[in-house]
């Protein structure tokens, strides 16, 4: 019989390499009384050539053969199937030559003579290993097709050249710094370049730096050991530890303080983490994306931000513009929006009318996708049918004038792009404070001058 | 179909080989022939001078069964060496027994399948029905049947004695299936109400 022919399953295809005609015979009757399917060869050479030809699950490799060496043997099987399960097999227990070949990647090693027991059960574990990873294949492609993010849409130039980078960026390791405006869809960015990447299957950890106290930040970023600091009762891992493997997106790397800004160099420098309150060094495995709406190299210049983390940070960029910027990817995002929320909120399948698409398309979208998203989905709630009038959108849109500058003196500009602003963050003061380029005390302050009220329905 | 030994067998001979506690081949084909539907005969012991494996105490049960399925010729049943002593194959440790599928001899040996071999009591009767077991495992192989995934089945590996005190002394229903008619045993006595 050939390699290749077909199996039943939970059965194996076991190729035996060794001088001595005694082993080959009675491993191959034995393992074929398991109802296996078995191949032997005597030399290094016929075992290349027999697996170069077919299939087989699992090699059972003689260390000490003349010819080729039987570590050098199992370099080269592995090289010509990598699926291969090859255990090796001597005649004298030597720890030395046992490390080295697990080391090369050997299934395991054994020693002759064997146990029947621990031969039946080595094989039973190999078997169970190749189905689970099989299984293990099956669902991870499974999980592509589930768990893919949204596709990174827009018609624009501007985008095309975004989703490129995102798909040449993917591949590589590299960190990766992602400007853009607030609510032009960073996070949307980076959870691409991970879905994408190589890393996809291990975990992506977000961190929004801007909206923790130094103090909370590093706990969180570095983790704590028990007794750490007052109300540390157990021991936490950080971010860092839980991305193992994969991504750490790191929010409003912009607002990092200059204390966490040399904590974060060292980690990326020596991909270690030292718990806060710890001693010990942990060796940590992950990639950086960060995303900021400040002028980093701004803020490098004015030195409150370190210039070697903003290197390091900053080895791939990736602007977003803002919407502003590409009016034709309005039509595009408003009409996907359109469909999630027309099915998420189990509505019939629903459309713009041309009023409304020209309102979407004359506003200027200050808070960007993030606003956009939000516009159509009050338009769905508020709706009653399948056709999305102009008027279901918020009045800031359907009222802004076309390119105009708005009202006449400076004051009434302020209070209608701040409450534009307001609108667009969905009344939520950080986000519009930082939209706005002013801390919370100065928005709370206009909001009261210009006696602003949220909306009772959201809107 | 029955071919090869199903189709030769008309009796079972087992042939002492070096070292037996005395009886104990008899006890054996006794216990055999209600097992199976085979004359069971005892011949005279023999010295088949099998070698021994080198540095270990065990008689080697390959050059065993080569000599053994030298003797068994077409119109002579099945053989079945049983030995006292201790058995394997070089490659492995021990075997209980071996046989070749669709062979027409096969050897067994008592030494582990006896209590003391464990540094536990004698139990001649314990010792026997191990003994009948595996044999009938190695007629099993030797009807052409490999291992049987059941662990409840005669045809299952057994790698050690718990093992073969835990797969019982029946064939699964799909072994017993392919079994040919001398192997499958006696009917069972029809209900007499």
């Amino acid at each position: 019989m050939s390699a290749t022919t077909a199996v039943p399953p939970g059965t194996l295809r076991i190729l035996i390499v060794d001088d001595e005609t005694i082993v080959r015979d009675s491993l191959a009757a034995w393992f074929r009384q398991d109802g296996h399917h078995v191949d032997v060869a005597e030399s290094g050479k016929e075992a290349l050539r027999l697996v170069s030809a077919g299939r087989y699950d699992m090699a059972f490799l003689d260390i000490k053969m003349p010819g080729m060496d039987g570590l050098e043997v199992q370099s080269r099987l592995a090289a010509a199937d990598p699926e291969l399960s090859i255990v090796l097999m001597t005649a004298y227990a030597s720890v030395e030559t046992a490390v080295k070949a697990m080391k090369n990647g050997a299934y395991d090693y054994i020693v002759k003579p064997f146990d029947p027991d621990d031969l039946s059960m080595l094989v039973k574990r190999a078997a169970e290993h190749r189905s689970l990873r099989a299984e293990n294949i099956r669902l991870k492609k499974s999980l592509d097709t589930a768990a893919a993010p949204p596709p990174l849409l827009g018609a624009s130039p501007a985008m095309q050249h975004v989703v490129d980078l995102v798909a040449t960026v993917s591949a590589s390791d590299s960190t990766v710094l992602i400007t853009g405006e607030s609510g032009t869809g960073k996070e949307v960015v980076a959870r691409a370049i991970h879905a994408a990447s190589p890393r996809r299957y291990n975990p992506m950890v977000v961190v929004n730096c801007g909206a923790l106290p130094e103090g909370i930040l590093e706990s969180e970023l570095f983790g704590h050991e028990a007794g750490a600091f007052t109300g540390a009762r157990a021991r936490h891992k950080g971010k860092f530890e839980a991305a193992e493997g994969g991504t750490v997106f790191l929010d409003e790397i912009g607002e990092v303080s200059p204390k966490v800004q040399v904590e974060l160099l060292r980690v990326l420098e020596e991909k270690v983490v030292t718990r806060l309150g710890g001693t010990t060094p942990v060796p940590v495995d992950f990639r950086i994306i960060s995303a900021t709406n400040r002028d980093l190299q701004a803020a490098v210049k004015e030195g409150s931000f370190r210039e070697d983390l903003y290197w390091r940070l900053n080895v791939v960029h990736v602007h977003i513009p803002p919407l502003r910027e590409r009016p034709e990817d309005v039509p595009v995002l408003a009409e996907q929006f359109l469909a999630k929320f027309a099915q998420s909120m189990s509505r019939r399948p629903m459309r713009f009318s041309p009023e409304a698409l020209d309102a979407l398309a004359a506003y200027p979208w200050p808070g960007n996708v993030r606003e956009l998203q939000n516009a159509v989905e009050r338009a769905v709630v508020v709706g009653r049918n399948e056709v999305v009038r102009a008027e279901d959108l918020p009045l800031r849109i359907t009222q802004a004038p076309a390119g105009g500058p708005g009202p006449g003196s400076l004051a009434e500009a302020e209070r209608a792009h701040v409450l534009s602003v307001l609108d667009a963050s969905g009344w939520n003061i950080t986000r519009a404070a930082r939209v706005l380029d002013v801390d919370r005390v100065t928005l709370y302050n206009k909001i009261r001058k210009y006696e602003l009220k949220k909306p009772e329905n959201g809107a | 179909m029955e071919g090869g030994a199903a189709r030769l067998a008309e009796a079972v001979h087992l042939l002492p080989v070096g070292s037996v506690p005395p009886g104990t081949v008899e006890a054996l084909a006794a216990r055999l022939s209600r097992r199976v539907e085979l004359a069971c005969h005892v011949l005279s012991p023999r010295d088949l001078k099998v070698r021994r494996i080198p540095n270990r105490d065990q008689l080697d049960a390959g050059a065993l069964l080569e000599a053994l399925e030298a003797r068994a010729t077409a119109d002579a049943g099945l053989l079945v060496g049983v030995t006292g002593e201790d058995i394997a194959i070089p490659v492995f440790t021990f075997v209980f027994g071996l046989a070749r599928q669709g062979g027409r001899a096969c050897v067994v040996s008592l030494a582990r399948t006896d209590p003391t071999f464990y540094g536990l009591p004698p139990d001649p009767a314990l010792r026997d029905e191990r003994a009948v077991a595996e044999v009938l495992h190695e007629m099993g192989h030797l009807a052409t049947l490999e291992h049987c995934p059941d662990r409840g089945c005669l045809m299952s590996f057994a790698g050690n004695i718990e093992r073969v005190d835990t797969r019982g002394s029946r064939f699964c229903p799909s072994c017993a299936d392919r079994l040919p008619h001398w192997l499958r045993g006696p009917a069972p006595m029809p209900d007499l109400v």
